[in-house]
């Protein structure tokens, strides 16, 4: 054999194998016991809340993804997550079947977050942040107005009989557990296709947008389109979360996605971890978490005063958030 | 006309309130690069400070005693003060407020990504929007104005009656606009804030003291932002929620005025004031979505003029 054939050992493994932290498989199991155990042990109402904080992560994944990986700032996912419920809830009092009314509902909120969100993209800087802070704050005000699709001030409810587990699987008797594994799907699918999406070109580009935009554009990267498709992609995740909380809890309401909603999403991706994609995972469980440990320790009884100075203390801490505790490499990350 | 001449007034002294704190954001902006989110709820606790040096125990709110205002009764000096001093002192704790942030957020930050000097911004909204809501409570309260605002104190101008606040208010902007434009001109801490604001480095470089300058560029922009939240008294009433809606209509008259421009901000907040004040009326727009309009105004301006009626057009090199 001589020396040309032998595989240099760096080139043997597959390329993101490289890049795998040695948390990779123990923190795959850990997700899995995490996302097996509850179904059997939780009571049927804890279940229901923990499937809407599932739900949750993909409105942060969305946050991230435009955030994380783009550069652009949007402090309106809430609206979104809105835009999808009541989207969701009006299809389906149309007939349709759920799966097709929340492939819809998604699709619309995408289309919405890329309505709202063309004015500011055309200019370089913050205006994304600015223009979607004030979608946030102006949505329910005038969901409210829109009584007959939202149901007003009381808001209305949602007719999700058919969000029932098929006779043949036997689990009748189990309807919280089919419905937490539908969510689980759902978000295991959303993950899949962001995944893809930033290992491939246009991920690269999108990074590339993130570090330098006019370099970007140098590069030959249509930088206007690509962003406008990353927020529509964002806005439409954060509308499945909406889609699918619609039917969790049939009951949706103006009040539930106000600003600090979307203000919330924000700090969770930014606790979780920007640019990575398990940082959506943490920034949910920071969700989770914050409250339960406020209800523990009952020291500080305002869930707002924790997230902020959360939020302070890891860009000066952890830039890259939670999720960065856990990376030796952090080439991924935004630079901090 | 006369009813339209009424609402004129109305917007502008609203116009006017939202010009202070852009003016705020503007001078951060135009120093730093930076978008200050918290800008308002700086604004805020300041107006809630003030509200607490002027009350004495048990009479601010509407039957809410107001968290404070005993310590205050037993460690300040001649406590409750009359309500201009207490307005002076708001903005006074503005300024050491935001000369903080500047100290022991900001600059150690320096150098870091625009995205994560952000987040440390919209971390302190959220941080302070809790504050005060924790320390306070959700109450609304209502804010003596400081000017005359008896029934009777109005000018009649065309059958329309501009009130003793709106000429006060508007006297108040003047003056801080004359001031910061002395203080900019005529002083060597004005001279060291337009160098840094023109080329830091190069400033840096011949000696200018950028962050104390910085620090005092800050402290001025918070103490202007404070006014805002004072000077609401006497029409909307003070709660948490307050200063994150006139945060947003300040964002909009910095977007439509230019970021970079303090010209900008002060014409952009009254045209917000005046879009607000007119759309309700003259468009059919209900009054609870009085968000809209300006929102729609800075989507258009977006459209139209991307920078602002007075901002600059970036240029940036690879």
């Amino acid at each position: 054999m001589t020396a040309l054939q032998k595989v240099p050992a760096d080139l043997s493994e597959p390329p993101d194998a490289q890049e795998r932290s040695r948390w990779f498989w123990p923190g795959w199991m850990l997700l899995a016991l995490v996302i097996v155990i509850p179904p059997l042990i939780a009571e049927p109402l804890d279940l229901n809340k923990l499937s809407r904080l599932v739900v949750l992560v993909l409105a942060v994944l969305g946050v991230n993804l435009l955030t994380g990986y783009t550069g652009l700032i949007s402090l309106g996912h809430g609206v979104f997550v809105g835009v999808g419920a009541f989207t969701m809830a009006n299809l389906i009092d149309q007939g349709m079947s759920l799966f097709v009314a929340g492939f819809l509902a998604t699709v619309f909120s995408g289309i919405i977050g890329l309505v709202l969100g063309l004015p500011a993209l055309r200019v370089r800087g913050l205006y994304l942040a600015l223009i979607t802070f004030g979608f946030a704050l102006a949505f329910p005000p005038f969901a409210r107005r829109l009584g007959s699709w939202t149901g007003g001030v009381t808001g209305r409810t949602v007719v999700n009989d058919a969000f029932v587990p098929p006779s043949f699987l036997g689990l009748d008797d189990h309807v919280h557990v089919w419905r937490y594994g539908c969510c689980i799907a759902v978000v295991a699918l959303w993950f899949l296709i962001a995944r893809n999406l930033i290992d491939s070109r246009i991920g690269r580009a999108m990074r590339t947008i993130r570090d330098d935009e006019a370099a970007a554009a140098t590069f030959g990267i249509n930088v206007r389109a690509l962003k406008a498709g990353v927020l529509a992609i964002s806005a439409a995740m954060a509308g499945t979360a909406g889609v699918l909380q619609a039917i969790l809890n049939p009951y949706v309401s103006h009040g539930d996605f106000d600003a600090f909603l979307s203000l919330r999403l924000y700090a969770a991706a930014v606790l979780g971890g920007l640019g990575t994609l398990v940082g959506a995972i943490f920034g949910v469980v920071a969700l989770i978490a914050v409250p339960a440990f406020n209800g523990a320790v009952g020291l500080i009884d305002n869930e707002a005063v924790v997230f902020g100075a959360g939020l302070i203390l890891v860009t000066f801490v952890a830039p890259a958030g939670i999720a960065g505790l856990f990376h030796r490499k952090s080439g991924n990350t935004p630079a901090a | 006309m006369e009813l339209f001449l009424q609402r004129c007034f109305d917007g502008m002294f609203n116009g006017a309130i939202y010009a202070s704190l852009a003016l705020a954001i503007v001078m951060i902006y135009r120093s730093t690069g930076l978008l200050n989110f918290a800008q308002g709820e700086m604004a805020m606790m300041s107006g809630y400070v003030a509200l607490v040096l002027l009350s004495a125990p048990g009479s601010a709110g509407f039957g809410f005693s107001l968290n404070g205002t005993e310590w205050a009764q037993e460690w300040v000096p001649f406590h409750p003060w009359p309500v201009w001093v207490a307005i002076l002192g708001g903005v006074v704790f503005g300024g050491l407020l935001g000369a903080a942030v500047e100290r022991f957020i900001m600059r150690p930050l320096e150098g870091k990504s625009t995205l994560s000097q952000v987040n440390v911004t919209i971390g302190m909204l959220i941080l302070l929007n809790g504050l005060t809501l924790w320390i306070w409570g959700p109450f609304a309260r209502s804010f003596p104005s400081p000017f005359p605002n008896e029934i009777n104190d109005f000018v009649s101008i065309g059958g329309a009656r501009l009130r003793h606040t709106t000429i006060g208010v508007w006297i108040v902007l003047l003056v801080v606009i004359v001031g910061l434009g002395f203080l900019l001109q005529n002083t060597k801490t004005g001279l060291a804030f337009r160098a840094i604001t023109s080329n830091r480095d190069g400033a840096a470089l011949v000696g200018v003291p950028v962050g104390r300058t910085l620090t005092i560029g800050w402290a001025i922009a918070a103490g202007i932002g404070a006014l805002s939240a004072a000077l609401v008294g006497g029409t909307i009433v003070l709660e948490p929620l307050t200063m994150i809606k006139i945060l947003i209509y300040a964002l909009a008259a910095a977007t439509i005025g230019g970021l970079d421009s303090p010209l900008g901000a002060i014409v952009g907040g009254f045209i917000v004031g005046l879009a607000q004040a007119l759309a309700p009326g003259y468009l059919g727009i209900p009054t609870e979505l009085s968000l809209l309009p300006p929102l729609a105004a800075m989507v258009l301006a977006l459209v139209l003029r991307p920078h602002g009626l007075f901002g600059t057009v970036p240029v940036s090199r690879v």
